[in-house]
């Protein structure tokens, strides 16, 4: 069978028929930046067309543009940053980011992370980790273009975040995975099972890792652009019965989690995550773990 | 006088840290958070980075930039046109000045800003600050678009 056609049958069989998308391009305002200045005025003035993305607190998809949002003054003095929808959402999944210690565990580029420093007002203090150098260099780039003060960042794999000591109160795990269809016209031809159970099991020791390193009552932010369920749905549950966490209920875009996959009834609570067939936006995965306060 | 001191007098300002809050690695210089000053370790990047010396040359960051519009005293205030070609690496022309503070000397520092006043960089006095319009006034040395140039470099 085609790879295509395999991944496509997979995608019936947890219920979505499959369809071709076209992304549209987002735009997130830096609100810290961005305060007074009237920002989708001045993108209007430029020829930038925007909408509002409705379930986005500071999304916009870009309708049509003159100019190269990427090279405009204002994106070049962080007024806003290039950031597709979905990939929008995690970050605003956390209750209470002022003033935090938060852990953005897999953090390069930075979109998120800026956007984590954004909704902090730069308040508290981000602990940034990756692997790759030249990522973290666009990423240090971004931090100076948005003018980012509260982040630490380190070259260092997730999977070792202990090393650093530290009890964080908010941790989002944007994991490295397998990624979908929608932002990759090659991907049915370069992804197998294989690549996926790899990722899926990679994902496992980083959600491990985090769990260690959260406090009593800490949060965790999981997500994926893998439409898989290896990597979405069973890591979920495979945290909720190995890592003593919580599934809380979110507010966002998306379907309920899947509760079966493949013939296999997973946790309940796994309903409470949200995924996010490609349409609108990318195809997204996001869920929201809590460690129950100790008593 | 640190390298980030000495850079602010050039444009007839004082811009002063405290100096337990300010670390250098490789040559780059950071401003903490007294939260991220306890915890600094051996990081990659850290608070807000002030710019980097090389072969006793200092490079400013965006973010002192910004932080010298308030006390700089030598700044220029261009239009739009002039605005959108600076940050194109290009300098601006006599024409293209809108307001002028501070000095008009030849080979002083001075922000370039633009009409929201909002920082793009900084250049050069040439000697027809103030003069013809068709001259140059400010020759770039370093603009915001250089966040763009450098992406090619990662």
């Amino acid at each position: 069978m085609p790879p295509k056609q395999f991944f496509i049958d997979r995608y019936s069989k947890l219920g979505w028929t499959f369809t071709e998308v076209n992304l549209r391009q987002a735009i997130r305002i830096n609100q810290t930046n961005a305060k007074g200045k009237n920002l989708p005025e001045r993108l209007r003035s430029l020829g930038v067309e925007l909408e509002k993305v409705p379930f986005l607190p500071a999304g916009y998809w870009v309708e049509n543009s003159k100019v190269s949002v990427g090279a405009t003054a204002e994106y070049l003095l962080g007024m806003y940053s290039i950031q597709e929808a979905a990939a929008q959402i995690p970050a605003t999944l956390f209750t209470a980011l002022s003033g935090k210690m938060v852990l953005d565990a897999c953090a390069a580029p930075g979109g998120k992370t800026i956007q984590l420093a954004d909704l902090m007002e730069n308040s508290g203090v981000i602990t940034a980790l990756d692997t790759s150098k030249p990522r973290l260099g666009v990423m240090a780039n971004h931090l100076e273009r948005c003018h980012v003060s509260n982040t630490i960042v380190y070259n260092i794999d997730a999977r070792q975040a202990g090393m650093l000591h530290r009890k964080f109160d908010r941790v989002l795990l944007d994991v490295p995975c397998s990624g979908n269809f929608s932002c990759d016209k090659e991907w049915f031809s370069r992804r197998t099972l294989a690549d996926i159970e790899r990722n899926a099991k990679a994902q496992r020791a980083i959600l491990a890792e985090a769990a260690g390193c959260l406090a009593s009552g800490g949060e965790i932010v999981y997500s994926t652009c893998s439409l898989e369920p290896e990597e979405d749905e069973l890591n979920m549950d495979w945290a909720v019965k190995n890592l003593q966490l919580q599934i809380q209920k979110i507010d966002c875009l998306g379907e309920d989690g899947l509760t079966e996959v493949f013939g296999r009834k997973l946790e309940g609570q796994v309903a409470f995550s949200k995924r996010i067939w490609p349409g609108e936006t990318q195809g997204f995965f996001v869920c929201k773990l809590k460690k129950e306060a100790e008593l | 006088m640190r390298p980030f001191e000495a850079f602010a007098s050039r444009f007839g300002g004082k811009i002063v840290f405290n100096p337990e809050f300010i670390v250098e690695k490789n040559q780059r210089y950071y401003l903490l958070s007294p939260r991220l000053k306890r915890m600094h370790g051996n990081f990659y990047y850290a608070g807000l980075y002030l710019g980097k010396s090389k072969k006793g040359v200092f490079f400013p960051s965006f973010n002192l930039l910004d932080m010298l519009v308030d006390v700089a005293a030598n700044k220029v205030v261009v239009d739009r046109k002039a605005a959108w070609l600076f940050i194109c690496s290009r300098d601006v022309f006599g024409k293209g000045l809108v307001k002028i503070l501070g000095s008009k000397r030849n080979g002083d520092a001075t922000l370039v800003l633009n009409e929201f006043g909002e920082c793009l960089g900084f250049g050069k006095i040439t000697g027809d600050l103030g003069g013809s319009e068709e001259k140059v006034a400010v020759k770039n040395v370093l603009d915001v678009g250089d966040f763009l140039r450098r992406e090619t470099k990662f």
